[in-house]
């Protein structure tokens, strides 16, 4: 069949010795087996410690790497996410803030503060207001371009007056128990912000409604929507998507 | 039958644990491509690719689930850069970096191979230890790796390492940049091991005892995929470049080949 298609001194030196092909195919084979036992599984047993082991050394190397001076910058040709933006809750239905049963909306800023207070959104709107044009990093892998309107979390803090033992902040919402716990670095970076704007109009319910901390520093699950309240703490205190294995630091 | 050294310990180890750390690298990370196997931000479209929105099939995936594949992903990176700079290392301390950057010909060494690959040409090239399509390939191998690794470092931290990811042209290019580069990979991946069984089963043995019959190389088989792919037992006697090359390899204390019959022509019926 090869002198088909081969030159005559090729086809003369045809020499597939079947024995040591077969050996190497059958070799080929066993480890193909093998690969394919443990695809599409979450790998051994035994190396879901080394794995704890490379995440708490990634959230060390992670903060070694922080800087309050690192910015997003949006690219300027990129065009605004608007409607296309995904939205996320974890409730059945839309969260919306009941204020027939459940009063005015506020924000508590409480946990190891000085001046723990309940802020209205009229208050929190009425605060320095900082906009800025941000691309948030989705742990999936998507991004999109959003402006962001709201006060810096810095300033909320300066305000209540952190106390020295403050290191973590709890951020809560009325989605459900949906929370996410952040270090203080990242709460307190410059673009850190409790938004309540997006995109020139009032937050819509579908995007966290009537206020949500947002910041490019962490991925999107780290910033809780339907905010009710931010507490700073002395430890960690895990989060929704943390407590079900994502990486607790989620930074970008 | 006489065997000559032919790989280091530690590029034999390095080979290996490289092979373990680049398989979980590619799975973990088209496992976490599923999670948005597009490039286009959102309300935008994508000009360069045209799967959009095609996942890759689950067999082919490693780590389970999202959460799961970054945890292997962002552990097997340390595992692929420390290993690689042993590697980078020590070839480049202990010279074997010669045997692998190209010299001067190598396109035209190049076009000898595939010439002869496409039976164009009658008898296998000699080019060294390495002919010229190994060199280019193990030559890109690490540029390949830098880039996948400077990529990957870029859509980890686009904030932190803002400046580095602005150079390759923002997020989304960083991260199609990343996919392109584990492409490049896997390609020269599936090429190299293809060769390996189709061309020199015998380079196996030399990657895991670091010995390798200089008589069985695919110059004095004339091997081309799939042909001669056996050694035969006439070839390392009645030819001289086997006889030559063995006796030069050989060490000294050991029995001299019979001396070659210089009357009959090289090849080997």
């Amino acid at each position: 069949m090869s002198k088909l298609w081969l030159p005559r001194h090729a086809a003369e030196r045809l020499d597939v010795d079947r024995r040591s092909f077969l050996q190497a195919g059958l070799g080929a084979g066993a480890l193909a087996a093998l690969t394919l036992a443990g695809c599409n599984s979450q790998g051994p047993k035994s190396a879901q410690g080394l794995l704890a082991a490379a995440e708490r050394w990634n959230e060390k190397v992670e903060r070694a790497l922080f800087r309050h001076r690192a910015m997003n910058v949006a690219p300027a040709g990129a065009t605004l996410a608007g409607a296309s933006f995904p939205s996320y809750f974890i409730s059945a239905d839309l969260p919306v803030w009941d204020e027939g049963a459940r009063g005015a909306w506020r924000l508590e800023v409480g946990g190891l503060v000085q001046r723990p207070a309940q802020l209205t959104l009229g208050e929190l709107m009425a605060l320095p207001r900082t906009e800025l044009r941000l691309e948030h990093f989705c742990v999936e892998g998507w991004s999109a371009v959003a402006v962001r309107a709201g006060v810096p979390l810095a300033e909320l803090a300066r305000r209540a007056g952190l106390l020295p033992e403050a290191r973590y902040v709890d951020f809560q919402s009325f989605d459900d128990a949906y929370h996410e716990s952040w270090d203080l670095d990242s709460a307190l970076h410059p673009q850190t912000l409790i938004v309540y704007g997006q995109d020139g109009r009032l937050l819509e319910p579908a995007f966290g409604a009537p206020a949500r901390v947002y910041s490019p520093v962490k991925l999107g699950y780290k910033n809780t929507k339907y905010l009710t309240r931010i507490l700073f703490l002395a430890e960690k205190s895990g989060g929704y998507w943390s407590d079900q294995g994502y990486a607790w630091y989620g930074g970008v | 039958m006489a065997t000559t050294k032919r790989h280091h310990l530690v590029v034999r180890i390095t080979h290996w644990v490289n092979a373990l750390a680049l398989t979980i690298m590619v799975g973990s990370g088209l496992r976490i491509f599923n999670a948005y196997p597009a490039f286009a931000r959102k309300g935008e479209s994508f000009c360069c690719y045209p799967f959009e929105g095609t996942k890759i099939p689950d067999w082919l995936t490693f780590g389970g689930w999202l959460a799961g594949a970054r945890h292997w992903h962002f552990a097997a990176m340390w595992l692929l850069v420390a290993n690689g700079l042993v590697y980078l290392g020590f070839i480049y301390l202990h010279g074997e970096w010669r045997d692998l950057v190209p010299r001067r010909g190598v396109v035209r060494d190049a076009w000898e191979m595939v010439k002869f690959y496409l039976a164009l040409r009658r008898d296998h090239p000699h080019q060294g230890k390495h002919n010229a399509l190994q060199r280019t390939a193990y030559f890109a191998m690490p540029w390949v790796g830098v880039a996948a690794v400077v990529s990957g470092l870029a859509i980890w931290k686009p904030v932190q390492l803002a400046p580095l990811t602005h150079l390759l042209g923002g997020f989304v290019w960083a991260r199609y940049l990343h996919f392109l580069a584990m492409l490049a990979l896997v390609v020269l991946t599936a090429g190299h091991v293809f060769m390996v069984f189709a061309v020199d089963p015998y380079a196996l043995r030399a990657m895991v005892t670091g010995r390798y019959n200089e008589a069985r190389s695919p110059e004095l088989r004339n091997a081309r995929p799939f042909v001669n792919l056996r050694a035969r037992p006439g070839v390392e006697a009645s030819s001289p470049v086997a006889a030559a090359e063995s006796a030069a390899e050989a060490p000294p204390s050991g029995p001299k080949p019979p001396a070659p019959p210089v009357s009959e022509p090289p090849r080997e019926s």
